[in-house]
């Protein structure tokens, strides 16, 4: 098979896995709407947190993910490596765009307030941060292999860096306390909605891992195009 | 033939430091900005409501950052002209080497333009220090050596691409936040004269970030340079 | 070509940015008494050859090794604008272990600097530069010179100098690879000729005693076949 239908193929099971992944948030999200008990000092307004913290959990997943990758490729230094990579990179930010307005939407709603500097929160914020750091970095920089290679060294760096910033708020907080806000469903979760919670984290995850391998496979596609282009004109 | 780490380390930041202060130009702007900043922070607050003890640690942390953000680049900016960094590469010398120089350079330039705003921050907020110097200058060490070694990797890169003064504060502040956390805890609660003990947590936070940090940005760096 | 131990072996060399690829399955070798000439049209990846040989660039297929004790100049001077030659040279000198001061003046000498060694380089012209840079990679004493359009924008006293170094290398037994346009400047010193068409060496053979023009001729020849 050639490299094209190699991409060709990831592209239609990256569809598969995302439509699948898309119908099985229905799913969840019925279920959450209608199908979970609401919880008693929230109110209705405190489902949106199963979406807030599985997007949370992808988006970390995802930096997770470029982080390691980051690394495979300062070893083995194979530019798929990168390109998944980048691909972690941009879906990771997509679902740090969605933690960011869940949280302080359900923060407002539930307690009054739309931001609270706690450790999860904050360490969200500059994983966003650094997401953000990773898209310009290679934005400004025009060699493709240049542009790995410092992407990467970025993607180890903050990987090395986020638990850093947990345990500099936490330590931060833990002196300067202030209600706790952000908690899940209280101090412990009913079966019912612990297992939604599952469902939806696990619904995002292989939402994640469709849109990845949809972005690369498209990279792929493009990066043939382009090399096509080159020998055309050489 | 070949020199040592830190043989090279000091020829490379020796020579940084010569050509940096016969041009000067990027010490004059850190300490106008220093000062700058100092006054903003000064006048920005409702001294009703605000003492100068309660902003001072803030004042003084967001001058040395932010002051030495406007010279990192420097260092290797300088070999850009030319392509000198190639003569640098050709040389015999362990590329660590290179790295360590620059650090070393832009330590020498942050330290004195933090050990020139020190004095002026007591002055403009009649904070006196010079009992706590030792301190308070061991903090500054520690928080200033994170941030210039992480400064220096990401300038080596953002110096060969086209925005490298926009891009250095967008990719180093993040790795500012753990470093200037534990160093304006420290600060206050030295100017409020509380003993360095209350503090072990902090210095072991800012101890594990230059360890970590300097042994990340050692081993990085070659894939900075090499083509 | 003299059959001693080579001083630069390139073996199956390639290189590619981006999707380009810029040089081709490049092999060959030089040893001691060679002064190799490379000519090729622009884009023709000579450039780019010369950086690989000097190790600035890796090579995405193939090796290359050079003896331990070589120099290069390039386009770019490698030289800081702030400083004087002889400080330039002296910090050259730290890197390289040379620390002889007497050693760097006879170098300054040598290459026609010495009255203006003290200036900082920022006053000095195309060809007071170009003397420098050569002055620079002659600094460690090279078995080797890699050197990318060295007589570019220099004036007949300069270009002598490099002549004269040229045939210093061949008479001591030391090895030269140049790329030049300025092929009548320097044909007569060159014992080999290396024809680059594309990113590949299309052929490598003696210079026979041709001329500038012969040279040019068998280039013209071998594009064509490509």
């Amino acid at each position: 098979m050639t490299k094209r239908d190699v991409a060709l193929q990831l592209l239609r099971r990256g569809w598969v896995l995302t439509l699948g992944a898309l119908a099985g948030l229905v799913i969840v999200y019925t279920r959450v709407a209608f199908f979970t008990p609401i919880e008693s000092t929230q109110g209705p307004a405190q489902k949106i947190f199963y979406v807030h913290v599985s997007s949370a959990w992808a988006s970390l997943g995802a930096f997770a993910v470029t982080g390691i990758l980051s690394l495979l490729y300062l070893w083995r230094r194979d530019r798929k490596l990168d390109t998944v990579a980048e691909a972690s990179a941009e879906v990771g930010l997509m679902f740090g765009v969605i933690m960011l307005t869940t949280g302080p939407i359900w923060g407002k709603v539930v307690w009054g307030t739309w931001w609270d500097w706690d450790a999860k929160l904050t360490s969200t914020l500059f994983l966003f941060l650094l997401f953000i750091g990773y898209t310009v970095l290679r934005g400004a920089v025009a060699d493709l292999d240049t542009r790995a290679r410092f992407s990467a060294v970025i993607g180890v760096l903050s990987l090395v860096l986020v638990p850093f910033i947990f345990l500099s708020v936490h330590m931060f907080r833990t002196l300067h306390p202030k209600p706790p806000v952000l908690r899940a469903g209280g101090p412990s979760m009913p079966a019912a909605m612990l297992i939604t919670l599952l469902f939806s984290v696990f619904v995002f995850s292989v939402l994640y891992v469709g849109f990845v391998t949809l972005r690369y496979a498209l990279a792929v596609l493009k990066e043939l195009r382009a090399e096509e282009a080159a020998h055309g004109i050489s | 033939m070949s020199s040592s780490l830190w043989g090279t380390a000091f020829a490379v930041a020796a020579k940084d430091l010569k050509i940096e202060w016969r041009t000067k130009t990027a010490f004059a702007s850190s300490l106008v900005f220093a000062v700058l900043v100092l006054a903003i922070f000064y006048f920005s607050r409702d001294s009703t409501v605000v003492s100068e003890l309660d902003i001072a640690p803030a004042a003084i942390w967001v001058t040395f950052t932010f002051a030495a953000m406007l010279g990192l680049n420097r260092a290797f900016l300088l070999e850009q002209e030319n392509r000198a960094i190639d003569g640098l590469l050709l040389s015999p010398v362990p590329r660590t080497g290179i790295f360590v120089g620059k650090i070393l350079g832009n330590l020498a330039f942050v330290a004195v333009v933090e050990l020139v705003s020190l004095p002026l921050f007591s002055l403009f907020f009649n904070v006196p220090i010079l009992h706590v110097l030792p301190s308070l200058l061991g903090v500054a060490a520690m928080a200033t050596i994170a941030f210039v070694t992480v400064g220096t990797l990401l300038s080596a890169m953002v110096v060969r691409t086209r925005f490298a003064e926009l891009m250095l504060p967008i990719l180093l502040l993040p790795f500012l936040v753990p470093p200037i956390i534990g160093a304006v805890q420290i600060t206050a609660g030295i100017l409020a004269g509380r003993p360095m003990s209350e503090f072990a947590g902090w210095l072991k936070l800012l101890g594990a970030f230059d360890i970590a940090f300097v042994t990340a940005c050692l081993l990085l760096f070659e894939a900075t340079v090499e083509e | 070509m003299t059959r001693s131990e080579p001083l630069l072996a390139v073996a199956d060399v390639s290189r590619r940015f981006g999707y380009r690829k810029v040089i081709e399955q490049v092999s060959f070798e030089v040893g001691g008494g060679d002064v190799l000439l490379l000519i090729g049209h622009n884009g023709a990846g000579k450039t780019t050859l010369i950086r690989l040989l000097a190790g600035l660039l890796s090579p995405n297929e193939g090796t290359v090794s050079r003896c331990d004790s070589f120099g290069v100049v390039t386009h770019d001077s490698m030289l800081y604008d702030s400083l004087s030659a002889r400080e330039n040279l002296q910090f050259y000198g730290r890197l390289y272990g040379r620390h002889d001061a007497d050693k760097l003046d006879d170098l300054l000498r040598r290459v026609g600097l010495h009255e203006h060694a003290d200036r900082h380089v920022i006053t000095y012209s195309r060809g007071m530069v170009q003397r420098l840079a050569l002055a620079r990679a002659l600094l460690p004493d090279p078995d080797l010179l890699l050197l990318d359009e060295p007589l570019t924008g220099l004036d007949d006293s300069a270009s002598g100098m490099v002549r004269e170094i040229l045939s210093e290398f061949r008479t001591r037994n030391r090895a030269v690879v140049l790329t030049t346009h300025q092929l009548a400047d320097v044909v007569d010193l060159a014992t080999d000729v290396g024809y680059m068409v594309a990113g590949k060496l299309t052929a490598i053979e003696p210079v026979e005693g041709r001329d500038a023009r012969a040279v040019t001729m068998r280039y013209r020849e071998l594009a064509s076949n490509v």
